[in-house]
């Protein structure tokens, strides 16, 4: 064996890095030349020296954690906040989000002043201004519905009538064979728009 | 079964100040001793030991369980030590090796200038002799040994601290000790 590749299994022997195969090669080698016994003696001492030094402990003063404790930053409030979020990321991204759609879904509510009626059979309804009306006996096949707008009924009506954001108001000659139904606050609007989103999706 | 660490980590990071007191417990002595064998002083030891607590309580909501919690600290230590160490240094390039022999260079040339009285009446010759030799080292080999041989840390474990690969820790490990000895083998 060449010293050059002794000495490298040496370093390897004191990492409890080598095969024992290797070491009995390593333990022949050693036996025939003194050079690397010698060598192999100091790396050793070396190694033991150093590590005796390692485990005799230096004593750090008695105040040192009292030191580490009081140098912490104190825990804030909104801190507490701010790691929320840094832990929870899919979850701040989703409620902004969430938050971001109803705002604007608000604030279409708002800005949606324009009458908007919608009908199957709607040659029999007379619009005057804001006002929708179902003249008494027409008969009106099918559903109405009016956003923004008063809507009155004197006639019959073979369908659901939907008000949104808007009054309505029946005569007593009205007949409505379908269902009433009067929305007039942002959430069940926004339920409104989206249950007719999906049906509308649906029947596609 | 969840480790102690994991478990106090969890718990200061809720706020459990005594949690993180328990933390400092347990590894302020293994920091206290690495930053002392670095830095071969006193003061700047429990300087550093502090500053790692700092950073360890400011990052907590980055440590992953997954990883050893002793890893994770002594990595702080470590390079807090290495920093400082840099700083203490002129600019110019020490760690350029010179000549063609391995594992000298500029700070071999360097003498110790550490050694307190204090020190000097509590230390037997043998084990100044290995300070100063170990003093000497370039740091880059500095914090490999004292690694290795502080809290018998593998090849290994000294790799995930140093985030380097182990082929180069065994490399510098070898270089080290080959240092060391031809510092000390002639007074042994």
């Amino acid at each position: 064996m060449e010293c050059k590749l002794a000495v490298s299994m040496m370093h390897d022997y004191l990492d409890d890095d080598l095969p024992e195969l290797q070491q009995r090669e390593l333990k022949e080698h050693l036996l025939s030349c003194t050079g690397c016994r010698a060598k192999f003696k100091e790396l050793e001492q070396t190694d033991m020296l150093m590590f005796s030094l390692m485990h005799q402990t230096p004593v750090a003063s008695e105040d040192l954690v009292g030191r580490i404790m009081n140098s912490l930053p104190k825990p804030k409030k909104e801190r507490a906040f701010i790691t929320w979020i840094k832990r929870h990321p899919a979850l701040t991204a989703a409620s902004v989000f969430i938050f971001v759609m109803l705002m604007s879904s608000v604030t279409f509510w708002n800005q949606d002043r324009q009458l908007v009626v919608r009908g199957t059979d709607l040659d029999q309804v007379v619009i005057k201004g804001d006002t929708v009306i179902v003249p008494s006996g027409k008969i009106i096949s099918g559903d109405l519905t009016v956003e923004n707008g008063k809507t009155q009924v004197y006639g019959e009506v073979n369908g659901n009538v939907t008000v949104i954001d808007g009054s309505l108001y029946q005569a007593s000659t009205a007949h409505i064979s379908g269902q009433v139904k009067s929305i007039d606050q942002a959430v069940s609007w926004l339920w409104y728009k989206v249950t007719n989103m999906f049906s509308e999706v649906a029947y596609r | 079964m969840e480790n102690l660490e994991g478990r106090l980590t969890k718990l200061a990071l809720k706020g459990d100040q005594r949690a993180f007191a328990e933390l400092v417990e347990l590894y302020k002595d293994k920091i206290y001793h690495l930053a002392y064998r670095m830095l071969n002083n006193r003061h700047e030891a429990e300087d550093v030991v502090q500053e790692t607590f700092l950073r360890v309580y400011r990052n907590l909501d980055r440590y992953d369980d997954k990883q050893k919690f002793s890893t994770w600290i002594y990595r702080i230590g470590t390079n807090l030590c290495i920093d400082r160490l840099r700083k203490r240094r002129p600019t110019y390039s020490l760690d350029a090796e010179m000549n063609d022999q391995e594992g000298i260079d500029g700070y071999s040339m360097i003498p110790s200038d550490n050694v307190t009285p204090e020190t000097e009446l509590l230390l037997s010759e043998t084990q100044s002799l290995i300070y100063e030799a170990i003093d000497s080292l370039p740091v880059k080999y500095r914090s490999v040994m004292i690694l290795r041989y502080l809290q018998d840390l593998s090849l290994q474990e000294i790799s995930d601290v140093l985030d380097m690969p182990v082929t180069t820790i065994k490399t510098r490990v070898h270089r080290g000790r080959e240092f060391l000895r031809k510092k000390l083998g002639p007074k042994l």
